[in-house]
C-alpha cells in the first residue's frame, strides 16, 4: 500500500492503542481504519473496551501507547474542543446541549460567527444552520429552544453542530437506544446523507440488525483486543456473535456445584415500568443463583430497581417469601428482606467518604441502638467480624473506603447488605471494576451465601461469569425478557443472539 | 409510541412556560394594577404611576444585576454593600470636589466593578459557595464603608447639585430616572442576546457540564458575571445616592433580598440559564407597586417584607417544577423503552 | 466516628482553643475587670443567643441543605412570647406554646425542601422575609416590653450567685445536640445523608423525614432562642436578631462545619462561638465600633470558608504518599461516569 493510497483510503486509523488502569489492561494493541465515506461499525460486549477508545479518539483521555490518525497524519487531541476544530466529533447519548438556548445557539456556542462590531452574527448563524439542517434533511424551527425537542432531535441539533465545523468523522455512540423506529430511520437517512458527502462515520452499537443493514463494514472488539474487521456483507449473525463472544471455555471461573434449591423466596409476575420495561416474570428460590444477562440499557438494573423500590413498578405483582409487597422506597423492601447492590457502587453503594464501619453499619444502625444511642462496640464487633469473614484488606475497620482497592470496596459493600439479613440478593454487575484475584473470591462468597440458603440474582454482563456461577440465566433485551437458559443449555452464543435478537424493525432505506 | 409522545407534550410545556415567562410577568401587573385601582382610585393617578416608576427605577437597575449572576447559578447578597460603598465614596468624593463632574460616575462604576471583582475571584476560583461568599464580602464592604465614613454622613448640601437635580430631571414631562433606568436594562439585554459573552453566561448556567465539554471558560464567565453585577451596583447606588440626598453609611442595607425578590418573580431561575434582565426589572416594577398599593391601601409597612419573601418562595416553586421537566427532557433514557 | 473525622478536624479544633486564649488574653490587657469570674460569665451573654441558632443551623447543614430563616423565627417566637405575655399566661405554656410555633415554621421549611424539592438557600432565603415579616406583622411596630419575672428568667437569673442561666440552657443544649448528632442514630443518618443523599436512601434511610425533622429542630432551638433574647433583652419586637445571621453562618464555618454537608463536629462549633463570643467581647471593652465589628466577622467567615481552598493549594505540594490499598483499576465503566456532574452539582447547593 503507498503512500498515497492509504491517505485516499482512510479517513481514520488507530494502530497499536494501549490503555490500561493500574493493573486492568483496558485495550491491547487495538489498530484498525475508518475507510473514507463509509461507515463502519464498532461492536463488542460491555467491557470490551469501546467507550474507552472513543474517548482517547476525542480527546478526553489519553493512550497509553499507540497513535490516532487522521488522514494519515498522526493526531493528538488533549480535549474534545480540539478534536472537534480538527474535524472529529462524538454524539453520546446524554446530549450535551444548552436547554435554555436557541437551536442555532447551541449549534455554534463556542465558535461564533461575529460582526464586525463584535456581536453575534445571528443572520449568518441562521443562514448555516439552516443550510445544514437542510443537508441532513431535517426541519427543525431555529429559534425555538432545546428544551422543547425530542430526543432524536436533540441529536439531530448535535449532528447538525458537528457538520458546522468542518466535520471529517462523526462517532456516534448507542445513537438509537433512546429513539422510536421512525426516529432511527430518520437518523440512518441522515447517515446516508452524510455518507454520500465523504463523510466517515463509526457507528457503536449493540443492534446488531442495524449494524447489518446500514454498515459497511465491522470491527469487533472482544476483552480490549481488536478481534477482527470486516465487511458487514460477509457476515452473518451467528458468526457476527461469534466473533463477539467466542472464547475458549477454560475454566476462567470455578463453575459452581448446583445445591438443591429451597422454597420460593421471590416471585415476580408481569412486572412493568412504564415506557422502560413490560411483562417481567420469574421465580427466585432459596439457595439458587441465578444470572441476569443482556445488553447495557436492556432494562435489567431498572428492573432490579423498580423491585428494589427506587423507582416503583406501575404495573406487576412481587411475592416476597410468601407474601404479597408493593415496592415503594428502598428501606422498606430492606426491612421485607430484600437487599440490592447496585451497578453504581462508588456512587450508589457505598458512602467513599466514610470508614468501612459507618458503611457496614448504616442500613441496621436502628438495631444496633438502644432507644437512639448507637453501640459503637456492637458495631464494630460486626464490621470486624465481616472484615474476617470477607477478608477485606484493610488497616481497620476505621479505613476510609475510598482508600480500598475496587474488589475490596464491593467487598465491603457485601458487608454491609448481608448485615441486614436479607432472603433474597440482587447483585447488579458485582465484580464490574475488581481484579481477577478478587473477582474469584467474589464468586465463592455469592456461592456460600446460596449455599446458606440466600436467593441471589446476578445481573453480569460477563458471559463467562454468569455461565459460570448461575444455575439458571434470564435474558434481558429491550425491556422483555426474552429467554431463559438452564445452565446445560447456556453457552455465550446462544445467550448473546438472545439479547441481541431484534424486537422492532427499524425503517431502514440506506 | 405513547410514551415518548406524552414526554413530548410535557416538554412542550416547558419551553412554553420559559417562552411565557416575561408575557406571565406582565400579565400579573396588569392583573396588579387592575385589583389596586379597584382598591384605591389614586393608584392609577399620573403622578402615582411616575412615583412607581421612579421608585422601581434604582432596583431595575440593581434587580437586572442580581439576574446577571443568578443566570450562571450563583447568587449575590453583597449588592446592598457595594451600592453603598460605592455611593458614599463617590458622594464624599463629588462634595469635595464640586468641579468634578460627570466623572463621578465613571469613579462609582469602576468601585463597583472591584467589588464584583473580589466576590467574582471567591467564587469562581476559590470555589467557594456563593451565598457564604456574598454573605461574607456583604459585611466587609458594609464594614469598609463605615470605616472610611467614620460616623458622618454625607448630607445633602454637600453633594453638587447637578447631582441633585439630574434625578429629577424630567424628559417631555416624564421623569428621567425611570427611563435612564429602562435604557440600561434594555442595553444590558441586549448584549446578553448580542454577544457571545452574553450566550455563555446563559449556558453556563444552563448545562455547566456541557459548557465545560464545549470548552466555555467557565471561571471566567462566572468572575465576568459578578464584575458587571458590581458595576451596574455601583451605578445604582450613585443615583439612589443622588435621590435620597443624604448619604448615610448604611444605605441600601436590605436591597439584597428586595433584588433577588424582583429578580425570582420576574421569572429568573435561580438554577441559572433562565430568565432576562427586563422579567427582573418588571418584578422591581411588580414590587414598586405592591409597596405603592399598601401604602394607598393604609396597610402597615410590614406586610412588604412578608409579601417579598412569600413571593420568592413561590417564584421558586414554579420555577423548580419548570426546571424539573426541561432537566427530564435532556436525561437519556437508557434504553428504547418498550414500544408495545 | 471514622479515622479522618478523629485527626483533622482535632488539628483544627487545637488551632481554635489556641485562639480563644489568644482572644481572651487580649481582652484581658483591655480590662482589668475581664478575668474576674462574675465578668468572664457575664460575658458568655455574647454568644448563646447565636449559638443556639447555630446549633440549629449545623443539623440542618449536615445533612447538605442550608437555612438562614433562623433569625427570623426568632423574632416570631419572641414577639409570640410576648403577646402571651400580654394575656398573662404562664410561662411555661407560652413557652410551649412559641417554640412549637417556630417548630412549625421550620417543619415548613422542610416541607418546601425535602417534599417539594426546592432549592434550599433560595427558599430559606425566602422564608427569611416572610417569617421576618411575619415577625412585624404580629408585633407590630412597638416593642413589647412589659415582660415580668418568670418571662425573663432565662436571660437574668444567676444560678449559684455567677452563673447565668442562660449558659446553663447553652450548655446543656450544646451538650443534647452533640449526643444526638454524634452518638444517636439520627445523627448518623444525619451525616450519611449530607455525604451521599443516594447512597443513604438506598441503604433505607428515609431521606425527607430526616431533613424535615433537621428543620423543625432548626426551628425549635429558634424559639428556644427567641426566649432567652427576651431573657436577655427584655424586649420583643420584629426585627429582633435582624442581621444574626451573619455571626450564625460564621460561626457553624468556622467550626469546620463543611457548608455542602456530611462532615462536622459539635465541639468545633461551640469553639467557634466561644472564639467569636471572645472577640466581640473584647471588641467591646476596646471600643471597637460595631461595623468594625462586622468587617471582623466578615472576615473570619471568608478565612473559615476559604480554609479548604488554602489547604488544597498546599496539598498540590507535596506528592500524594503511595499506599498499598489503594485503588488504581479505573475500569471501563458501563454506567456513565458522572464526577464532573457531581461536583457541579454538589458545589451549587442552592
Amino acid at each position: 500500500m503507498n503512500a498515497r493510497t492509504s491517505v485516499c483510503e482512510f479517513a481514520l486509523n488507530v494502530v497499536g492503542i494501549e490503555k490500561a488502569y493500574g493493573r486492568t489492561r483496558v485495550l491491547s494493541d487495538v489498530s484498525f481504519g475508518v475507510k473514507k465515506g463509509s461507515v463502519h461499525a464498532l461492536v463488542g460486549e460491555n467491557g470490551a473496551g469501546k467507550s474507552t477508545l472513543v474517548k482517547i479518539i476525542t480527546g478526553v483521555i489519553e493512550s497509553d501507547a499507540g497513535e490516532v490518525r487522521l488522514n494519515n497524519s498522526f493526531v493528538r487531541f488533549k480535549t474534545p474542543t480540539e478534536a472537534r476544530a480538527a474535524g472529529v466529533a462524538a454524539v453520546y447519548q446524554d446530549p450535551k446541549l444548552f436547554p435554555h438556548l436557541d437551536v442555532s445557539e447551541n449549534i455554534f456556542m463556542g465558535a461564533f460567527p461575529m460582526t464586525a462590531w463584535g456581536g453575534l452574527d445571528r443572520r449568518t448563524m441562521r443562514e448555516r444552520a439552516s443550510a445544514t439542517l437542510r443537508q441532513l434533511g431535517v426541519n427543525l424551527d431555529l429559534s425555538s429552544l432545546v428544551a422543547g425537542l425530542s430526543m432524536a432531535e436533540l441529536q439531530f441539533v448535535e449532528i447538525a453542530r458537528a457538520l458546522c465545523h468542518d466535520l471529517q468523522i462523526l462517532i456516534l455512540d448507542e445513537p438509537t437506544s433512546s429513539l422510536t423506529p421512525a426516529e432511527s430511520g430518520r437518523l440512518f437517512q441522515i447517515i446516508a446523507r452524510l455518507k454520500a458527502e465523504g463523510k466517515s462515520i463509526l457507528f457503536i452499537s449493540h443492534r446488531l440488525e442495524e449494524v447489518e443493514a446500514i454498515c459497511d463494514e465491522v470491527t469487533i472488539l472482544r476483552d480490549g483486543r481488536h478481534v477482527a474487521t470486516r465487511e458487514t456483507k460477509s457476515l452473518n449473525r451467528a458468526a457476527l456473535v461469534q466473533l463477539m463472544v467466542g472464547r475458549p471455555l477454560e475454566a476462567m471461573y470455578e463453575k459452581r456445584v448446583a445445591t438443591r434449591a429451597g422454597r420460593e423466596a421471590l416471585r415476580v409476575e408481569r412486572l412493568g415500568l412504564q415506557g422502560v420495561f413490560a411483562d417481567v416474570s420469574f421465580t427466585l428460590r432459596a439457595g439458587e443463583i441465578v444470572g441476569m444477562a443482556g445488553l447495557v440499557g436492556a432494562g435489567r438494573s431498572e428492573i432490579a430497581q423498580a423491585l428494589v423500590g427506587m423507582n416503583p413498578p406501575t404495573e406487576g405483582r412481587v411475592t416476597l417469601n410468601g407474601k404479597i409487597v408493593t415496592p415503594k422506597n428502598p428501606g422498606q423492601m430492606l426491612r421485607e428482606g430484600l437487599a440490592y447492590l447496585p451497578e453504581d457502587r462508588d456512587g450508589q453503594g457505598l458512602i467513599t467518604a466514610e470508614s468501612v464501619v459507618d458503611n457496614v453499619t448504616l442500613p441496621i444502625i436502628g438495631t444496633l441502638a438502644h432507644l437512639g444511642l448507637i453501640d459503637r462496640d456492637r458495631g464494630r464487633r460486626l464490621a470486624e467480624e465481616a472484615v474476617g469473614t470477607y477478608k477485606i484488606k484493610a488497616t481497620g475497620v476505621d479505613q476510609i473506603v475510598s482508600t480500598l482497592s475496587g474488589g475490596n470496596r464491593q467487598k465491603v459493600a457485601f458487608a454491609k447488605w448481608l448485615a441486614t439479613e436479607p432472603s433474597v440478593l440482587i447483585l447488579d454487575e458485582p465484580t464490574h471494576g475488581v481484579d481477577v484475584g478478587s473477582k474469584a473470591q467474589i464468586h465463592k462468597i455469592i456461592a456460600e451465601l446460596a449455599d446458606k440458603g440466600l436467593a441471589v440474582l446476578v445481573i453480569s454482563s460477563d458471559l463467562l461469569e454468569v455461565l459460570a456461577i448461575s444455575e439458571r440465566i434470564l435474558v434481558v433485551a429491550e425491556g422483555r425478557l426474552v429467554a431463559e437458559f438452564s445452565r446445560e443449555e447456556g453457552t455465550q452464543e446462544a445467550i448473546m443472539m438472545a439479547a441481541t435478537a431484534k424486537l422492532e424493525v427499524a425503517d431502514v432505506g440506506v | 409510541m405513547s410514551a415518548f409522545e406524552g414526554k413530548q407534550t410535557r416538554v412542550g410545556v416547558g419551553e412554553f412556560a420559559l417562552r411565557m415567562r416575561v408575557t406571565g410577568v406582565l400579565a400579573f401587573i396588569v392583573l396588579l394594577g387592575a385589583v389596586f385601582a379597584m382598591l384605591s382610585p389614586r393608584f392609577l393617578n399620573p403622578q402615582n404611576l411616575a412615583i412607581i416608576a421612579s421608585n422601581a427605577a434604582i432596583l431595575a437597575i440593581v434587580a437586572a444585576a442580581q439576574a446577571v449572576v443568578l443566570l450562571t447559578r450563583n447568587l449575590d447578597v453583597s449588592v446592598g454593600s457595594i451600592m453603598g460603598f460605592a455611593a458614599y465614596l463617590t458622594a464624599d468624593y463629588a462634595a469635595r470636589h464640586h468641579g468634578a463632574g460627570v466623572a463621578i460616575i465613571g469613579l462609582a462604576m469602576v468601585l463597583g466593578t472591584l467589588l464584583g471583582v473580589v466576590n467574582g475571584l471567591i467564587v469562581a476560583y476559590a470555589a467557594v459557595s456563593p451565598l457564604i461568599a456574598t454573605l461574607g464580602t456583604m459585611s466587609l464592604y458594609r464594614g469598609a464603608t463605615y470605616l472610611y465614613a467614620h460616623g458622618r454622613d454625607v448630607t445633602s448640601n454637600e453633594l453638587p447639585h447637578w447631582m441633585l437635580s439630574a434625578v429629577d430631571f424630567r424628559i417631555v414631562g416624564l421623569p428621567a430616572l425611570p427611563l435612564l433606568s429602562a435604557l440600561v436594562v434594555v442595553l444590558i439585554a441586549l448584549f446578553l442576546r448580542r454577544f457571545a459573552f452574553g450566550r455563555q453566561i446563559y449556558a453556563v448556567g444552563s448545562n455547566p457540564e456541557a459548557a465545560v465539554y464545549y470548552g466555555l471558560r467557565v471561571k471566567r464567565v462566572t468572575l465576568f458575571a459578578y464584575a458587571f453585577s458590581g458595576l451596574l451596583c455601583g451605578f445604582a447606588g450613585l443615583l439612589y445616592a443622588a435621590r435620597v440626598g443624604t448619604v448615610t453609611v448604611v444605605l441600601a442595607s436590605g436591597w439584597e433580598l428586595s433584588s433577588l425578590a424582583a429578580a425570582v418573580i420576574g421569572g429568573v431561575s435561580v438554577a441559572g440559564g433562565s430568565g432576562t434582565v427586563i422579567g427582573a426589572a418588571l418584578g422591581a416594577l411588580i414590587l414598586a407597586s405592591i409597596d405603592n398599593g399598601l401604602v394607598l391601601l393604609s396597610v402597615q409597612e410590614f406586610w412588604r417584607m412578608f409579601i417579598q419573601g412569600t413571593a420568592i418562595v413561590a417564584a421558586v416553586a414554579v420555577d423548580t417544577l419548570i426546571g424539573a421537566q426541561i432537566r427530564a427532557s435532556l436525561v437519556s433514557r437508557r434504553f428504547g423503552g418498550v414500544r408495545a | 466516628m471514622s479515622a479522618r473525622a478523629i485527626w483533622r478536624p482535632t488539628a483544627w479544633e487545637a488551632m481554635l482553643v489556641v485562639l480563644i486564649f489568644a482572644a481572651a488574653a487580649w481582652s484581658a490587657t483591655l480590662s482589668p475587670y475581664y478575668l474576674q469570674i462574675d465578668q468572664l460569665l457575664y460575658s458568655t451573654r455574647n454568644f448563646v443567643i447565636p449559638g443556639l441558632l447555630a446549633f440549629g443551623l449545623m443539623v440542618v447543614v449536615t445533612t447538605g441543605e442550608i437555612d438562614i430563616s433562623v433569625a427570623s423565627t426568632l423574632a416570631v417566637a419572641s414577639v409570640a412570647l410576648s403577646k402571651f405575655a400580654a394575656v398573662g399566661a404562664p410561662i411555661a405554656v407560652a413557652a410551649l406554646l412559641a417554640v412549637a410555633l417556630a417548630a412549625t415554621l421550620g417543619a415548613l421549611n422542610g416541607f418546601f425542601v425535602a417534599r417539594l424539592g426546592l432549592p434550599s438557600l433560595a427558599v430559606t432565603l425566602g422564608t427569611m422575609g416572610a417569617y421576618r415579616g411575619l415577625a412585624f406583622i404580629i408585633g407590630g411596630g412597638m416593642g413589647y416590653t412589659s415582660f415580668n419575672d418568670p418571662y425573663l428568667y432565662v436571660g437574668t437569673e444567676l444560678w449559684f450567685g455567677v452563673v447565668p442561666a442562660s449558659l446553663i440552657l447553652f450548655a446543656v443544649v450544646a451538650a443534647g445536640v452533640g449526643f444526638l448528632m454524634h452518638k444517636t442514630t439520627f445523627g448518623r443518618r444525619c451525616f450519611a445523608v449530607g455525604m451521599n443523599k443516594t447512597a443513604a436512601w438506598i441503604s433505607g434511610v428515609n431521606v425527607d423525614r430526616l431533613k424535615i425533622t433537621a428543620y423543625a429542630l432548626a426551628g425549635v432551638l429558634a424559639g428556644v432562642a427567641g426566649l432567652v433574647w427576651i431573657g436577655q433583652y427584655g424586649s420583643a419586637r420584629g426585627d429582633n436578631a435582624d442581621g444574626m445571621i451573619l455571626f450564625v453562618v460564621t460561626a457553624v464555618v468556622l467550626g469546620g462545619v463543611d457548608i455542602n454537608g456530611g462532615r462536622g463536629t459539635v465541639l468545633g462549633v461551640v469553639l467557634a462561638l466561644l472564639l467569636l463570643g471572645t472577640l466581640r467581647n473584647g471588641m467591646g471593652l476596646a471600643n471597637i465600633a460595631g461595623p468594625t465589628q462586622t468587617v471582623v466577622f466578615g472576615a473570619l467567615l471568608l478565612i473559615g470558608v476559604l480554609r479548604p481552598f488554602v489547604a488544597g493549594l498546599a496539598q498540590r505540594w507535596r506528592t500524594p504518599p503511595s499506599d498499598p490499598f489503594s485503588r488504581r483499576d479505573d475500569t471501563e465503566q458501563t454506567s456513565e461516569s458522572n464526577s464532573i456532574t457531581n461536583n457541579i452539582t454538589r458545589r451549587s447547593a442552592l
